[in-house]
């Protein structure tokens, strides 16, 4: 396998959405990456879809699962049997990085803690992802993404001042703990490469999200002023945020003081250059009229359009893109940025492509892998004949 | 690394590589420095600087600046100079890693493509992530982090019911991208390690984060339904939403994913009648009822306080957690008890709390090891230590404005 992780093996432990992303990039990176999944349902996430209309509930049809695990291998392992474990422990003893997303106690009472696993492999990276971490009061406190969204304080700060504090839609504070874990994982394994030393990493969720609250965090600890929610009125700014427009919603993005005149000009309004909207404040001031003076321009033009005339003019302008213009965006269609991928079972789709783009040659994105795709391969590999492995799915344990 | 980013995508990325002991050189111009610095001359009342107040050094003073740049070194240097240039070269021949999240071509306008670079050091890695690439229609398009979430989907996917898109308290684009950023930059590294290969690695922070929701692009393909706001609503679970507390303005989020826990809420709530109510036994008639369930819930969490709520919640295995503000970060036992945050004294802004590491290692665990750097501070031990200029010549550096300490202009991008 090509990639900057070739040679790479990671037993993969991961299941639902924050440590599969962060596999994912590893597998992408060409890390030989075996997703460990529990016989019979596997991995939850191919429960949660979407699902394509013929396929509606299989479990290899989940968009979610489909997306998270590209380019992994699955074999399925009843890590509650006694002979589960020992094929774990066999697998450990050859890989270069574990990473596990259960719940603090889980590895620990199936006797596969960092200890032991590391008394196996005294080389092993092993990056844990849980909600609240390894320690502390909260640790076996339960959550999904609104619980662990609403302590770590972005959620407070999101959302109109008189409603109630909004979530993100998508999971980002999940998927962003999976990057850090990604993060985590290449120091250690930077480490581990130069010393022979593994280590383990603990990753909280929650705390991931207070790790990228700079504004309120920052403004309380500097000047003991709590930051408002605050609607699309954020950071203290007024023409900064999501207007409604002919076709949807679109972004006016003002910019610094000396680009707003170009705001009046393209919208047509001469009322908009007045001097008392010159300024970042004196907009923020008088922001309901600076808003009354923009929406019958803005209703009366779609978003690509006041989107490209912000843009020719210097102003860094947006527009809220649905899932469709997301796929139909010029922009990423340029750069080929999307790239074709076939299941057997869930069909053929379009997948967004690398998070980045280095010239030496790194990624791979194949499909994901059905429920014990890899199982004779993997045990195959570790040594188990046929006859060992046909005994092991007969025992429930594969 | 060479770092010449600015705001907080590239900042991000680089914090996560200096907490963990990268040497990162951060650089920045007298003219155009980091924008998170804050204007030269601020308005009284800015809430990111220490009481509200500037200072005479404002632009050492915002906490916004000094929370993504600790354990960093800060340099200046103007790319405009011959001068400059030289120092900036030979920089450039003795770093692993250059960064950059100017518009696109800045840099290469300035005499610095990757070619050029590769001369100085031929197995340079170098990181350019403008707005939206190094190529395509939109590639001169300038881009904020405001801007990115609306781009890539996210702020679509976020709202109230019924209500249109709602920007959300921070702009997760930054980091997003700067996370990707650094884990790439780390993957490069032992490529290059095995191979003795540099690189360029064009980053559009568009693609980086659009990468992230490749489950919504997939399941629109599928099903032809786009994404609908639901606000704080799942189509997973029920009743999932935050509820008011006795407090003003405090909330508490409580999350039931399954029957038993819905009973224990029942339990908890003291509403047998609830509990024993046949129509909310599944999760499709806890979804049918759920502002009927909201009503209820909030009935009772109104007059307690949030914490006390989760906490009785999670003592019968419910999701549930305070919605928490910056108060009530500092003070939460949890977090105290991991050390999450941590107090960090800085020579200009005082002592103050800042978010830690981002996670813990058991052997490697990095560890905050100065304060971000004010404008120019590390000139002369960079100059002088790092490129063994002479104490002479770095003063005349200085004299003919090429380095220095003091913004020359307050221009904000």
């Amino acid at each position: 396998m090509p990639g900057f992780l070739e040679g790479v093996r990671v037993v993969d432990l991961t299941h639902y959405i924050s440590g599969p992303y962060c596999t994912r990039l590893m597998a992408t990176m060409g890390a030989d990456v075996i997703k460990v999944e529990r016989p019979g349902t596997g991995d939850p996430a191919r429960q949660i879809g979407p699902f394509p209309p013929a396929r509606e509930d299989n479990p290899e049809a989940s968009a979610t699962f489909m997306y998270l695990n590209c380019s992994k291998k699955s074999i399925t392992l009843n890590l509650k049997a006694e002979q589960g474990r020992e094929v774990l422990l066999r697998l450990v003893d050859s890989a270069d990085i574990l990473v596990e997303n259960f719940a603090p106690r889980v590895l620990p009472s199936l006797g596969l803690s960092y200890e032991v696993l590391s008394a196996r492999n005294p080389g092993l990276v092993m990056t844990s992802i849980s909600n609240f971490g390894q320690s502390g009061p909260y640790r076996d406190w339960k959550a999904v993404e609104l619980n662990l969204y609403g302590l770590g304080g972005l959620m407070n700060i999101t959302g109109e001042p008189d409603r109630p504090p909004l979530r993100e839609g998508a999971p980002l504070a999940q998927l962003g703990a999976g990057q850090n874990a990604f993060v985590a994982s290449m120091t250690a394994l930077y480490h581990a490469e130069n010393t022979g030393m593994g280590q383990w990493t603990d990753i909280s969720i929650a705390e991931y999200t207070t790790n990228i609250l700079e504004n309120a965090l920052m403004q309380y600890s500097y000047s003991g002023r709590e930051f408002e929610r605050a609607g699309n009125r954020g950071y203290g700014r007024a023409a900064w945020g999501i207007y409604p427009c002919k076709d949807g919603y679109v972004g006016v993005i003002a910019g610094p003081d000396h680009r707003w005149p170009a705001v009046a000009e393209i919208m047509e309004r001469e009322e908009l250059a007045d001097e008392r909207f010159r300024t970042r404040l004196g907009r923020l001031s008088n922001a309901d009229e600076v808003d009354a003076l923009m929406l019958p321009w803005l209703l009366d033009h779609d978003k690509a359009d006041i989107f490209r005339m912000g843009q020719e003019r210097g102003l860094g302008f947006a527009y809220v893109a649905t899932l469709q213009d997301i796929q139909e965006m010029d922009q990423l269609n340029a750069r080929d940025y999307y790239l074709d991928l076939d299941h057997p079972v869930g069909g053929a789709y379009k997948y967004p492509g690398p998070p980045a783009r280095p010239s030496e040659e790194t990624w791979e994105f194949r499909r994901a892998p059905l429920l014990g795709e890899h199982n004779r391969d993997v045990m195959g590999d570790l040594g188990f004949s046929d006859a060992d492995i046909s005994d092991l799915a007969e025992a429930g344990i594969l | 690394m060479l770092d010449l980013s600015r705001i907080w995508a590239g900042p991000y990325c680089t914090k996560l590589l200096a907490d963990m002991g990268a040497q990162v050189i951060k650089v920045e111009s007298l003219r155009v420095y980091d924008s998170h610095r804050g204007p030269v001359s601020p308005a009284r009342g800015i809430a990111s600087y220490p009481d509200s107040d500037g200072g005479e050094q404002p632009w050492n003073r915002n906490g916004w600046f000094n929370c993504l740049h600790m354990s960093k070194h800060g340099i200046t240097l103007e790319l405009t100079d011959v001068l400059g240039c030289e120092l900036f070269e030979e920089l450039v021949s003795i770093s692993d890693v250059l960064i950059e999240n100017f518009r696109f071509g800045s840099l290469a306008r300035l005499g610095y493509t990757y070619e050029d670079l590769r001369k100085l050091r031929p197995d340079i890695i170098y990181v350019s992530m403008p707005g939206f690439g190094n190529s395509g229609p939109w590639r001169d398009y300038l881009a904020y982090g405001i801007g990115q979430e609306q781009l890539s989907g996210m702020a679509h996917m976020t709202g109230y019911e019924d209500d249109g898109p709602m920007k959300s308290g921070i702009n997760h684009g930054d980091p997003i991208t700067g996370s990707h950023a650094a884990g790439i930059i780390l993957a490069g590294l032992r490529h290059r390690r095995r191979t003795g290969k540099g690189m360029f690695i064009d980053v559009s922070q568009l693609e980086s984060t659009v990468a992230l929701l490749g489950s919504y692009l997939l399941g629109y393909q599928m099903t032809g339904r786009d994404y609908e706001r639901r606000g704080n609503r799942s189509d997973l679970y029920a009743p999932h939403n935050v509820y008011p507390c006795l407090e003003d303005d405090s909330w508490v989020s409580i999350a039931v994913t399954g029957n038993n826990e819905w009973h224990a809420l029942c339990r908890v709530m003291e509403r047998v009648d609830v509990s024993e109510d046949t129509r909310y036994g599944t999760l499709q008639g806890r979804k049918d009822y759920e502002d009927d369930l909201d009503d209820i819930i909030s009935a009772w969490t109104c007059h307690r306080k949030a914490a006390d709520v989760a906490y009785r919640l999670q003592d019968v295995g419910v999701p549930s957690t305070p919605v928490l503000s910056a108060p009530g970060l500092l003070t939460d036992l949890h977090l105290k008890d991991r050390g999450t945050f941590v107090r960090v004294e800085h020579p200009w802004a005082g002592t103050h709390t800042y978010p830690g590491i981002a996670w813990k290692m058991s052997d490697t665990p990095g560890v905050v090891r100065w304060p971000a750097p004010g404008l120019g501070q590390d000139n002369r031990t960079v100059y002088g230590g790092l490129l063994g200029l002479t104490p002479e010549r770095i003063e005349a550096l200085e004299n003919k404005g090429v380095i220095g300490t003091i913004p020359t202009d307050s221009r904000i991008i």
